[in-house]
């Protein structure tokens, strides 16, 4: 069983002002910020776009410090996969130092971080309709 | 302007082949052989592995000069550039203009926006 992605699921952009780097990106690309909310246990802010089965995702503080500039940078990727548990097992069973698979922030997914050996790209795995979705009957 | 899709995520690596090699084996990504190889003009070597509707494409700097060997000295390995595709380059390449953005001139399909109008975001359009 080899992780076999499906598509990428989203890319980050981190910045130190997260409300910012978003409104440009959709006041000048029309890419439209979907939703907002900030990141559980943490001040940061999350904002998300989507462009088909691609999520934007704007990560960072909500604002930028008094007297910093407004800095961004592509970070990494999550790709989607069918089965994570079976994904993370294979790729330990290869060497990789890959995280438990956690509760995302999307209703009823886990992801899991792939820590090295990605060629320094941020990797993470995530599976949708992995865990009941909080509310639904 | 609208931006339709994430057409590809510019990643640089030291050694395209082992990285190709790495993606495939451990990730099941499969090259598209298609599409790639030396682009001398730019002083790079590239790769495609698609991935549902978007494609992941590796850069090798070939020179010394130029952003992607820039990157590679700076940084090493990771992720260099966004690129999303729009309909139409020309206009879009007028709309982010006309917005004080500072782009540059559209070459076969593909114009480049400068870090300084993105927040330091190195970002593609291209036009399919």
């Amino acid at each position: 069983m080899a992780v076999n992605p499906t598509h990428i699921d989203h890319i980050v952009i981190s910045s130190n002002d997260s409300s910012t780097v978003a409104k440009t990106f959709q006041d000048n690309l029309g890419i439209e910020i979907k939703r907002k909310m900030i990141r559980p246990g943490t001040s940061a802010q999350l904002a998300f776009a989507k462009l088909r089965e691609v999520i934007l995702e704007f990560a960072g503080p909500p604002e930028v410090k008094p007297g910093e500039e407004v800095k961004a940078k592509l970070w990494g990727m999550v790709v989607a996969v069918d089965d994570i548990d079976a994904s993370v097992a294979d790729l330990r069973e290869k060497g990789y130092v890959v995280g438990d698979p956690t509760k995302a922030v999307q209703p009823g997914a886990e992801i899991a971080t792939v820590k090295g050996g990605t060629s320094g790209v941020p990797f993470a795995m995530i599976q949708y309709n992995a865990l009941p979705i909080e509310g639904a009957q | 302007m609208k931006a339709k899709r994430i057409d590809h995520i510019g990643i640089v690596v030291k050694d395209l082949d082992a990285a190709i090699a790495t993606y495939a084996r451990n990730f099941a990504f499969s090259r598209d052989t298609a599409r790639g190889g030396e682009v001398p003009a730019l002083g790079i070597k590239n790769a495609f592995m698609p991935v549902g509707g978007s494609d992941l494409e590796f850069i090798e700097p070939t020179s010394d000069s130029g952003p992607v060997a820039q990157f590679a000295k700076d940084r090493g390995e990771g992720t260099f550039m966004l690129s999303i595709e729009v309909e139409n380059i020309d206009a879009a390449v007028s709309h982010l203009r006309g917005l004080g953005a500072r782009v540059g001139d559209p070459v076969n399909g593909v114009a480049f926006v400068s870090m300084k109008s993105t927040h330091g975001v190195n970002l593609q359009l291209v036009q399919r």
